[in-house]
């Protein structure tokens, strides 16, 4: 039964891998929504206590060894440093559930699904500790995660972790049934995402070129997989912003680049195309800002800096 | 460094460069033609996309305007030396899914064995070099004189014209010659009325400026970093100016040429101290990290 529980456990986080790109964002992240403002609007320039990306690894690396306090301990200096991370919160509930504090693992869950309403292993996780929980709002979740399942049918890139997924909580749901509850499929336990040194960087190359070749929803499954190795690496953070904002959505978009911007404040890539989208946005204000920030970071000069002047003297995307 | 194999050989590769095989002509106007080519071949900020922001010039693959035997770049390229110029990494155009690195040409060889005929009647060479910039590397339009002048920059190198020695000392002095002949590319191009491409040319002085701070990154050394960061500013200034056509843009620049030579005395007299030494840049070399 444990045994069973772990193996669940470690789907989910690393469901969290899988599907973090296709899924995360997308609530509202309260304050700074787009076109809001500029670089005031960002995170400070302190500097969080931890290094956030450093924790998420660490965190993701005691889940494996499964130390889960550690995990907890980890994921939560990142949650601290980035509150508005789905990511981090989901890893936290993994964590808090893997060391049976299911109340704890609720919480995380519930600020997961919050702040992302659209990823599946936020809902999962939180329908494994309401489960745990006894609490009959897990059934609330399953319906949810089966609904997606039947609007996604077979065709969507998520079908088979939402199938899975609902195994698993209905198995946590009817504990009796559970040991003929088939595990989850091999796909879930993504040998990607926690390959070899080269796997993560593999990934985000591959998924810079799926940017380039358009393939928007691949290049986010491939950022997943990068950032199951890396952690919260503001580079794959970017990235993410970047295929969801050609894919349209902008609030989505402006969620990343601002996740990507609290790691680094002064990270040119995210600043570059966080201009671009305050110019999609119609806020040449907030785009001049970035720019001149672009400008003061760019010593000798940069292409981000001169692609996003483009960008602000036409207003709007070079043709 | 970043382009290069962990095991090439530091002095080789990084304390000496190819000898350009260049012959300007001495029509003053196609001199600064090819000069202004020379300048756009050597900044980032020419070309677009993933390339330009990881700092890759023209110059990156052809040092010199030859080849880069020890060029090397994750998911680019395959052997040192090559590069697949059709990968997606680089490119929204042209990625053709195959991963086919091909070697880097030599563009001051023979141009017989160049794969784009280079005679100006064939009207072949002006149309390549910009679907390089546009298509293979994402970049923006380039302004018709830095097309034109990338094309007279590229006809302009020739094996007849190869000095004797095969290479030379990467210095602060070879770098800022570039910087100095860049600048007056940009005021050629003022005096002509070509404002964006007087902006690349400070765009590539600026390039050059920062490739001399790199190599001054020992914290002994911080005061002549600021005083290079202070060179910078004041070209990122006159950029500023060309886009406002401000009028004071003449002087500046000349006072910027003036300032650049005692600076440069600066800096040579601390270069035992920086990476342009390459004794302390094989160390520095040894100390890479893995990967």
């Amino acid at each position: 039964m444990k045994t069973l529980r772990t193996v669940l456990l470690a789907a989910a986080v690393i469901g969290l891998g899988a599907t973090t790109a296709l899924a995360s964002g997308g609530g509202s992240m309260g304050s700074g929504g787009a076109g809001s403002g500029g670089v005031s609007n960002m995170p400070g320039n302190s500097g969080p206590q931890y290094d956030p990306a450093a924790e998420y690894a660490k965190a993701v690396s005691a889940f494996k060894a499964k130390q889960y306090r550690d995990a907890a301990r980890a994921a939560q200096h990142v949650t601290d440093a980035v509150p508005k991370s789905p990511d981090a919160w989901r890893l936290l509930g993994a964590a808090k559930a893997g060391d049976n504090d299911w109340k704890a693992a609720r919480r995380a869950y519930e600020r997961a699904v919050k702040l992302a309403p659209d990823e599946i292993t936020g809902h999962a996780g939180l329908g494994m500790a309401l489960a745990n929980l006894k609490d009959p709002k897990a059934q609330d979740e399953l319906t949810w995660l089966k609904a997606k399942a039947q609007t996604c049918a077979d065709a969507c890139p998520d079908a088979a972790n939402l199938k899975a997924m609902s195994v698993m909580v209905e198995g946590a749901m009817t504990p009796a049934a559970t040991a003929a509850t088939p595990k989850p499929s091999a796909s879930l336990s993504g040998p990607m995402l926690f390959g070899g040194p080269m796997a993560g960087e593999g990934a985000y190359v591959t998924a810079v070129s799926l940017i380039n070749q358009k393939r928007y929803d691949e290049a986010l499954a491939s950022l997943a997989g990068a950032q199951a190795k890396f952690g919260l690496h503001p580079d794959i953070l970017t990235y993410e912003g970047y295929a969801w904002r050609k894919k349209g959505d902008y609030a989505r978009a402006e969620q990343f680049y601002r996740q990507a911007l609290a790691l680094d404040p002064a990270h040119i890539g995210a600043i570059e195309y966080y201009g671009e989208l305050k110019v999609a946005t119609g806020d040449l204000g907030g785009a001049k800002k970035l720019l001149a920030r672009l400008d003061g970071l760019c010593t000798y000069g940069c292409a981000d800096a001169e692609e996003l002047r483009r960008w602000i003297a036409l207003g709007h995307e070079p043709q | 460094m970043r382009w290069a194999p962990a095991d090439v050989d530091p002095v080789a590769t990084f304390a000496r460069a190819p000898t350009e095989c260049l012959r300007l002509p001495a029509e003053a106007r196609a001199a600064l033609s090819v000069e202004v080519g020379r300048a756009a071949f050597r900044t980032p900020v020419l070309l677009g996309g993933q390339a330009a922001r990881a700092g890759v010039a023209c110059e990156t693959c052809h040092k010199a305007g030859r080849s880069n035997p020890t060029f090397l770049f994750p998911g680019v390229s395959g052997a040192p030396g090559t590069a697949d110029v059709t990968d997606s990494l680089f490119s929204t155009h042209r990625g053709d899914g195959i991963d086919n690195p091909k070697p880097i040409p030599d563009l001051s060889g023979p141009k017989a064995k160049l794969k784009i005929a280079q005679a100006p009647a064939d009207h072949k060479l002006e149309p390549f070099i910009h679907g390089l910039v546009t298509e293979e590397f994402d970049g923006p339009e380039p302004a018709p004189a830095v097309l034109d002048g990338l094309a007279a920059y590229v006809r302009a190198l020739s094996p007849a014209a190869c000095p004797k020695a095969a290479s030379q000392p990467v210095t602060v002095a070879y770098l800022l010659a570039d910087a100095r002949r860049a600048v007056r590319a940009a005021q050629g191009e003022m005096a002509l009325g070509d404002a964006p491409t007087a902006v690349l040319m400070l765009a590539s002085a600026r390039t050059r400026l920062g490739l001399i701070d790199e190599r001054y990154a020992d914290p002994g050394l911080a005061a002549l970093r600021a005083q290079l960061r202070a060179a910078d500013h004041r070209l990122a200034e006159a950029q500023d100016a060309v886009r406002a056509h401000s009028p004071s843009i003449g002087a500046d620049l000349a006072a910027w040429l003036a300032a650049s030579h005692p600076l440069e005395a600066r800096l040579a007299a601390r270069e035992p101290a920086s990476l342009f030494n390459p004794a302390l840049l094989t160390q520095a070399a040894r100390r890479r990290l893995p990967g």
